[in-house]
Formats: C-alpha cells, sequence, structure tokens
C-alpha cells in the first residue's frame, strides 16, 4: 500500500467518521419526534416526482436564471462525484481505474465532467454575481453560503489544475476527451515547467481536491447544505396533492394529552425533515404577504428560527427528557409571528424543496388555542358566536336564510330533489354585500335551469375559521353537525360561491365521513356556459382584472374556470395584475385573518388593492366573500370606489345574462 | 378561601325572541342557552382569586330548571371547581331564584365570598344578587369594576351617576355583583372542557333546602312583544312649520307632550 493510499484511509475515516456520527444524531432527533407522519402511499407517484423535482431540478427551476444556476452546479456535482469517487478508489487502489466501462462511455463520461467543471465554475460565478451585487432581497446575509460558494468553486478550480497539470505531464489517451483541461493545459504550458513536476503538481491538486471534498462531508451536517442530504428525502415524503387537508386530532383517544405543539418535539419527523431541508433560498419569503407588508413574519425565518430551536434543545432531545424541552414559542418565533399567517401558502407553492411552514403555524396555534387558551383578543367573540349560533359574525341562526327572501329558493326539508344542493356560507348570509352576490348567482342557476335547494337554518358555518386559528375542537362540532344534516339528506353534489367553504367541504369533510362532489361557483357557472345553459350576451365594455382567491387558486389548483368565465362577456377586456395564479398575492382574510384586527404593518389588503388600480381596471372581479369585503375595502381606503368597482363573476355573468 | 358564584342562564343575545301560544312566557323552543355575560365577568373573578390563593375552591350555582346544569358546566370548562344545581321552575322570579340560591348557600360550612353579575341579560332587573345577600344577612357591593383584596376586607370600586367612581369597603362574607370592565373572561382551554365533564355538579330540590313554591312573590300574566321598529319620518317645510309639525306628532300621535 502506498503512502498516499495509507493517509487518505486516515483522513477519510476521521471526516467520514464524524460527519456519519452527526447525520446519526439528526436522524435519531428526527425518529424522537412525537407527532404523527407516516406517509408511504401512492410509491410510484413519490418516485416521479422525486425523480423529477431532484434529477430534473422542476421545482427549482421555477426560477429560471437562478434555478438553472442550481441545476447546473447540482448535475455537475453529480458527474463529478463519479470522477471523486473515482479518485478515492485509485487512491487506495490505482487499479480500480473506471476504465472498465469501456472506453467510448469512458471516453464520454470524461468529456461531460470536465464540459461540468466549467459549467459549474461559471455557475458558482454567477451565484456570486447575485448573492454579492445583485443581492436579492430574499437571500439575506448568509456566512455558509459564502463557505460553500468559496469551497464549490475551489473544487473545481483544483479539478482543472488536477487536469491540466496531468496533460503537461503524461497525458493519458482518455485525456483528449477534455477539451476544457486542454486549454487549460496550454495556458499552463507557458511555463514550461518539467513533465515530473507537473505530475506532482497535479497530485497536489487532487489532493486539494480530495481534502476540500472531505472538509464538505464533516461541514454538511451542521450547514444549510445539508439540503443536499435532506431534500431527496423530503420531496418523496411530500404531501403529493394540491388539495391539502389538515390533519384531524382524535380527540377521542384519551391517551392524547397534548393537542398541537407547544414544543418542538410535538412536531411530526416530517416536521424535522423539512428543517433539515431548508435552503434559505428565500423564494417562501418573497410572495409572503405578511412579510411584504412589514409583519413579524418571515416563512423563511420560522423555518430557521424552528430549526435553530431544535438544536437548542438537541441534548434534551437525545436524552428523552422532553418535559425540559423550551417551548416552541420564543424570542424569535413571537405570538405574533404566529397570528400573523394568512395561509395563503404562497410561501408552499415557492418552496423548491416543498417545505411545509403552514402545517407547524397550524399546529402551534393548535396549542395556543385549545390548551393556553391564548389567541388575539379579538378572536372570543368570534368563538362564541360560531359555538352560540354557528356563524363567526354575532348573527341569530334563525336570520340565516333571511338573504334568500322573496327569492322563492326551497329549503332541503321543503324539497329534497334537486340536482345540487347550495351551500351558501356564512357570508353570502349575513353580509349585505356578499348578500348580493349569493341573490345574483341563485338568479343564474335559475336561468339556467339548475335544480337546487338551501338548507336555510339547518346549514351552520362550516367550522374554517375555527380551524385556520387553531381551535380544531369547535371545528369538528361544527363540521360533524353539517356532516349529519348533508347525509341525512343524501347530498350528492354541493356548490358553493365561497372558496373557504368549498376548501373545507371538499377536502377536509372526508375525515368525519362527509363525501360529496362539491364544486365552486367558478367552476360551476363555466360549465353551465361551456353546456350553453348561460348565454352572456349584453356587452360589458370594462376593463377587468381577476384577483385569485388564496383557497380556490393555492389551495385548490383552480385559476382558470374563473378567467374563462369572465372571458364568455361580450367585449370585456380581461387584464392580469402584477401578480396572479400562484403569485398572487393574498387579500389578507386567509387563516382566519378576517376576524383579526391588524395592527402591525401596512395593511395586506391595501397592498393587494394597490396592485388591482395599477392594472387600470374599472371592475375588480372577485370569487371569495373574504376577498370581497378586504378589496371592497382596500378602494374605500384609496378613495377609488367612484372609480373601480368589486364584483363576484356571479354578478357580473348574471348582469350580462338575459333571462 | 371558599368562593361562590351564582350564575343565571340566559337565551343568547342573537336570539330572536317569541312567545309561546298562551303569551305566559318566551317560547323556549330552539333557543341557544348562554351563561349570562355579567355572570361571565363574576365567574373570572373568581377563578383569578383562587389562582392567588392557591387550596381554594370555586363552587358555581345555578337555580333552573334542568337544562341550567349546562351553563353550571360551562363555568367548570372555564376552570371552577364544583357546581350545584338547585331546580326551580322556569316561571320562577326573583324572590323565589334569590331564596333558592340562599337556601343553598346557607347549607355551605364556610363561604367566603359571593360573587353573581350585576344583573342577568334576560329580565335585566337587578335584584337576584341584593335579594341573596339580604337572605344571608350579608352585605353587598353592586355594579363593581375593581376589587382590591384585603386581609378579610375587600375594597370596591364602582362606578356612580356622573362618571364618578364610588370606592366602598367591606368585611367578609360579602357579595360582590359584577359590572363589565371588572376583567376579560377566559375562554375555556379544551383538557379544561374534558375535566369539567367530570366535575361534580350537586342537584338539589326546593324542599332540601327548606324553600318552598309559595315563596314567589311574582306571578307572569302576560307578555308582549315591543311593537315592531317603524321607519323614520322626515318633516319638511320652513324651521316654524317644522317644529309646529313636531309639537304636534307628539302630542298627537307619540302622545308624549
Amino acid at each position: 500500500m502506498t503512502w498516499q493510499a495509507i493517509v487518505f484511509l486516515f483522513v477519510s475515516s476521521l471526516a467520514f467518521g464524524y460527519s456519519g456520527y452527526r447525520f446519526s444524531l439528526l436522524l435519531k432527533m428526527m425518529s424522537r419526534q412525537q407527532g404523527k407522519a407516516l406517509r408511504l402511499d401512492r410509491i410510484p407517484e413519490r418516485i416521479i416526482t422525486t425523480i423529477a423535482n431532484v434529477l430534473g431540478q422542476r421545482a427549482v427551476l421555477e426560477k429560471k436564471a437562478a434555478g438553472m444556476m442550481h441545476a447546473t452546479i447540482f448535475w455537475g456535482f453529480l458527474v463529478i462525484t463519479i470522477g471523486t469517487v473515482e479518485q478515492f478508489v485509485t487512491t487506495v487502489y490505482p487499479p480500480a481505474h473506471f476504465e472498465f466501462i469501456g472506453p467510448i462511455a469512458y471516453s464520454v463520461l470524461v468529456w461531460i465532467q470536465d464540459i461540468f467543471t466549467l459549467a459549474v465554475l461559471l455557475a458558482v460565478s454567477y451565484a456570486c454575481y447575485r448573492r454579492y451585487i445583485l443581492r436579492p432581497e430574499g437571500l439575506g446575509k448568509s456566512k455558509d453560503a459564502a463557505i460553500v460558494l468559496t469551497l464549490t468553486g475551489s473544487l473545481m478550480v483544483s479539478i482543472l489544475l488536477m487536469n491540466g497539470f496531468r496533460i503537461l505531464g503524461e497525458s493519458p489517451w482518455w485525456m483528449e476527451m477534455m477539451p476544457i483541461s486542454h486549454r487549460i493545459a496550454s495556458f499552463l504550458g507557458r511555463w514550461g515547467f518539467s513533465p515530473e513536476l507537473c505530475l506532482n503538481l497535479s497530485t497536489f491538486f487532487k489532493w486539494v481536491h480530495m481534502l476540500i471534498v472531505l472538509g464538505f462531508s464533516v461541514y454538511i451536517p451542521s450547514s444549510k447544505h445539508l439540503h443536499i442530504l435532506a431534500a431527496g428525502p423530503n420531496t418523496f415524503f411530500k404531501t403529493l396533492d394540491r388539495e391539502k387537508g389538515m390533519k384531524p386530532i382524535n380527540f377521542e383517544n384519551e391517551s392524547v394529552q397534548q393537542y398541537g405543539a407547544s414544543k418542538i418535539t410535538d412536531m411530526s419527523w416530517k416536521d424535522t425533515l423539512d428543517l433539515y431541508s431548508c435552503t434559505e433560498c428565500g423564494r417562501c419569503q418573497d410572495l409572503c404577504p405578511a412579510y411584504n407588508t412589514q409583519k413579524p413574519l418571515t416563512p423563511k425565518m420560522l423555518i430557521l428560527d424552528l430549526k435553530s430551536n431544535l438544536y437548542r434543545n438537541q441534548d434534551k432531545i437525545l436524552a428523552g427528557k422532553y418535559d425540559e424541552v423550551s417551548s416552541v414559542i420564543d424570542t424569535q418565533v413571537t405570538d405574533d409571528v404566529i397570528w400573523s399567517c394568512t395561509s395563503c401558502r404562497a410561501c408552499e407553492i415557492a418552496c423548491p424543496v416543498f417545505i411545509e411552514h403552514t402545517d407547524k403555524i397550524y399546529d402551534i396555534r393548535r396549542n395556543l388555542v385549545m390548551m393556553e387558551s391564548r389567541f388575539p383578543a379579538e378572536v372570543q367573540p368570534v368563538f362564541k358566536n360560531m359555538e352560540n349560533n354557528a356563524t363567526p359574525w354575532a348573527f341569530s341562526s334563525a336570520d340565516r336564510a333571511n338573504w334568500a327572501e322573496g327569492l322563492s329558493i326551497q329549503t332541503m326539508a321543503q324539497n329534497p330533489e334537486i340536482d345540487v344542493l347550495l351551500w351558501v356560507g356564512c357570508a353570502g348570509s349575513y353580509d349585505d354585500r356578499n348578500k348580493k352576490v349569493l341573490r345574483a348567482f341563485a338568479s343564474l342557476l335559475k336561468k339556467a335551469g339548475v335544480k337546487f335547494a338551501i338548507l336555510g337554518t339547518e346549514e351552520k358555518c362550516t367550522g374554517d375559521p375555527a380551524r385556520r386559528i387553531g381551535n380544531e375542537y369547535l371545528y369538528q362540532t361544527l363540521a360533524k353537525d353539517n356532516i349529519e344534516v348533508l347525509n341525512k339528506y343524501q347530498v350528492k353534489k354541493i356548490v358553493t360561491a365561497c372558496p373557504h367553504c368549498f376548501n373545507t367541504i371538499k377536502n377536509e369533510y372526508k375525515d368525519f365521513g362527509g363525501n360529496y362532489e362539491v364544486f365552486h361557483h367558478s367552476e360551476f357557472i363555466a360549465k353551465l356556459i361551456t353546456e350553453g345553459k348561460i348565454k352572456p350576451t349584453k356587452t360589458v365594455e370594462e376593463t377587468v382584472t381577476f384577483h385569485d382567491s388564496c383557497y380556490l387558486g393555492r389551495w385548490n389548483n383552480i385559476y382558470d374556470q374563473p378567467r374563462s368565465v369572465l372571458k364568455s362577456l361580450p367585449a370585456i377586456n380581461l387584464v392580469e395584475m402584477k401578480s396572479h395564479h400562484d403569485q398572487s398575492l393574498c387579500c389578507g382574510a386567509g387563516g382566519g385573518r378576517m376576524w383579526m384586527e391588524e395592527t402591525l404593518g401596512k395593511r395586506i389588503n391595501v397592498a393587494r388593492t394597490e396592485q388591482a388600480l395599477a392594472s387600470n381596471a374599472s371592475i375588480v372581479a372577485s370569487s371569495c366573500p373574504f376577498c370581497m369585503t378586504m378589496i371592497t375595502d382596500g378602494v374605500k381606503t384609496q378613495e377609488m370606489q367612484d372609480k373601480v368597482k368589486v364584483m363576484d363573476i356571479a354578478e357580473l355573468i348574471d348582469q350580462a345574462t338575459p333571462s | 378561601m371558599n368562593i361562590y358564584v351564582c350564575i343565571k342562564q340566559v337565551p343568547d343575545t342573537e336570539t330572536k325572541i317569541k312567545l309561546n301560544p298562551n303569551q305566559s312566557g318566551i317560547d323556549t323552543t330552539g333557543i341557544k342557552w348562554i351563561v349570562s355575560p355579567y355572570d361571565e365577568f363574576a365567574v373570572e373573578e373568581a377563578l383569578r382569586l383562587k389562582e392567588k390563593n392557591p387550596g381554594s375552591t370555586v363552587t358555581v350555582l345555578s337555580a333552573g330548571p334542568s337544562r341550567v346544569i349546562e351553563a353550571i358546566r360551562t363555568a367548570l370548562a372555564t376552570g371552577a371547581d364544583q357546581g350545584i344545581h338547585i331546580e326551580i321552575p322556569e316561571t320562577a322570579d326573583n324572590h323565589l331564584t334569590a331564596k333558592a340560591l340562599a337556601g343553598a348557600l346557607k347549607k355551605e360550612t364556610q363561604v367566603d365570598l359571593i360573587f353573581t353579575g350585576k344583573e342577568a341579560i334576560d329580565d335585566g332587573a337587578s335584584q337576584v344578587s341584593q335579594l341573596v345577600a339580604e337572605y344571608l344577612h350579608l352585605p353587598c357591593v353592586s355594579v363593581v369594576n375593581s376589587i382590591q383584596y384585603g386581609n378579610q376586607t375587600v375594597q370596591c370600586k364602582r362606578e356612580i351617576e356622573g362618571g364618578s367612581i364610588e370606592i366602598l369597603e367591606s368585611s367578609m362574607p360579602v357579595l360582590i355583583a359584577a359590572q363589565k370592565g371588572l376583567n376579560e373572561p377566559r375562554y375555556a382551554s379544551l383538557p379544561n372542557i374534558l375535566k369539567a365533564k367530570k366535575k361534580e355538579v350537586k342537584s338539589l330540590k326546593l324542599g332540601d333546602i327548606g324553600v318552598s313554591e309559595a315563596d314567589q312573590k311574582i306571578r307572569y300574566k302576560n307578555f308582549q312583544l315591543p311593537p315592531p321598529k317603524q321607519a323614520g319620518k322626515k318633516i319638511s317645510g320652513d324651521p316654524t312649520a317644522q317644529a309646529k309639525e313636531l309639537v304636534r306628532i307628539l302630542h298627537a300621535e307619540a302622545k308624549v307632550v
């Protein structure tokens, strides 16, 4: 055995031994989490998703320049690692050269490696340019990043120097296949070093390269570069469907004493894997309505702060002393951080490694509300109203069907023979502006000849506000009551004009025995137009912009239907705001924020209204009662109510459709 | 310290009140019952006092038909220790209610403090708290929005007419009737809601406490709903004509002048 082999074996066992130990601790911490998450369903889909997003870099490439930069480094890392392994192996046992794969395959391999070495170097240069010259806000300052960029750059330079000097020293046949290294060699050749010296220099740079790789392996477990190992599994275990319901709590299980997360250990192993996966790219923060209006919440810092909470408690977690683990709410993750979230899910959609931020916020809220009764004071009457009158607002449940007076709409009790149940929702039932939306939608259904009925006073709030605020217990009470009534009438199809009701009934009632075919009214109207049952004929010579509701768009992937509905209006000029579709900005009302005061930072609805006004639209079209309220308020705040109207898509179509 | 809270179950504030067919009372079908909001301040005050004085117990009392046990459970869910329900008819008046509550309290070995709301929001009579104190021969301070606890004494602040504050000091035991502003009632935590289901609620009949239905002094004969609100009237014309018309309406139609 050569001295090189002995030195390498010694150094690499130290390096890999240390990093292996660190990884085992990280894994152990993950396995000690108390919360539940098991995701081993739909394995083939998971494999495909993982291949597309890890090997294919699909989500990363959503951002073009930064995505290409990352993809180049990643693909380069894959091919160059083959060469690194070859270096390791041949250092120990020189004959184990990878030439055995055949001359053609080996030629292709070294050619690709050579090209990628330069490509990675260019990508690292772009990364430095982006990070230190362009300085996008989401990136922030990071010592980790500086170290990693320096190391990665040095790795590529050391490879090029190693190859360049080797070409000058001996140049085996396959080195003919390295165009970049040849250029380097001809540059280095100017100095006229002897072949022996060149070979020695080549060996020197090989060692530089190998030692940096070993250094990297030691550095990874404690850095943001842990994502190299965590992001792949995190992608595999991600929530597969866009339509994601919140996890139900089983209150009948009396062995459960803790509801929600009061400590980091109350979360699940998947939450921990999320924390390990974060690369601090800041895409989540770029789109966050809370962050962009100067609230204390930034999804990126939430994840990093939870990660540092986890690391701070590492010894206690590993020792099994869960009672001594500190609270998840601390000086970084404050109550205000947790209450600032509108659950718009822009962060999750943007995250290239599929971190699920909202799950953590919901878990923490559940503990605050159910275990500690700790929440913004204005929420208490909301809970009381939901308990006593099954609506978040202070109205009598006896008045729930008053909006329909004079419209001769039947209730299910009067006529259960229907095509579809119209789920009205609390806003449609009680809010004066949204009552008009429901009247317009009901009028449209009549024009289309749809047989429908309402539950009338038998309908209750779906429980969505309670659930998003963290009161799972109250949510389940209301959900179970509603499901009992819906099942009593054997309801099959439901249509609603409220995306929050839509999301809850469609994606979350099935956990409690409520299985229905649920439509949002934008889907339903689109279908009626396609079928020719509704023909909007009156021209609408207006410039209209559509505001995406988060629970319709990001939570349920419905972007096209409301737009196709609007496009059916003759002479309409449909324009988009600065942000739209899955990049859209929330109105500020989601996640129970509708019922909380907004005292920190700029008002989110004003920020969104500014985007709407900048589109020069005369009508802002909405498809959600809460968006309607928020944008209407925003337009009034900007004193533009005489020039800009906020209307629901159902109202626009109803006006344009003759009876 | 043995702390007692008298509460009343009332229809939710959003209830649309309907009368029963013979107009002898309200139609209770479909009503969502709640703890009268002023009584919630009383419960909260008792809980805070208990938290400051470990070893204390908070007992919640309510007189009424069996449905009021639900109100007692609600109070237990916020953290009270035990409940006493005294069965009295739906039609009981303030006297009978007060006698029943006082009768139950007399059976307790030691009463250090009694809290109530300043009034119930259904009949708004503001009678029961004072009557209970009277039947127990205890001092009573009502409409209290701040309390300082001393050694066997309390100092209560109450707002009186003209926005002035009156400060009263009383020895203990004493009955204190809570006004809004005394505190912010808590929202029951889930563990407490679940625990409340297992807490003891003692049920008493009038006979058990030496009270009889004959103690009722008022019998309700007839209820009427207020007349529906009418649309406003706009009086037009020059100021003199407007004034004349206004006087005519007040005199001839409203019959107030």
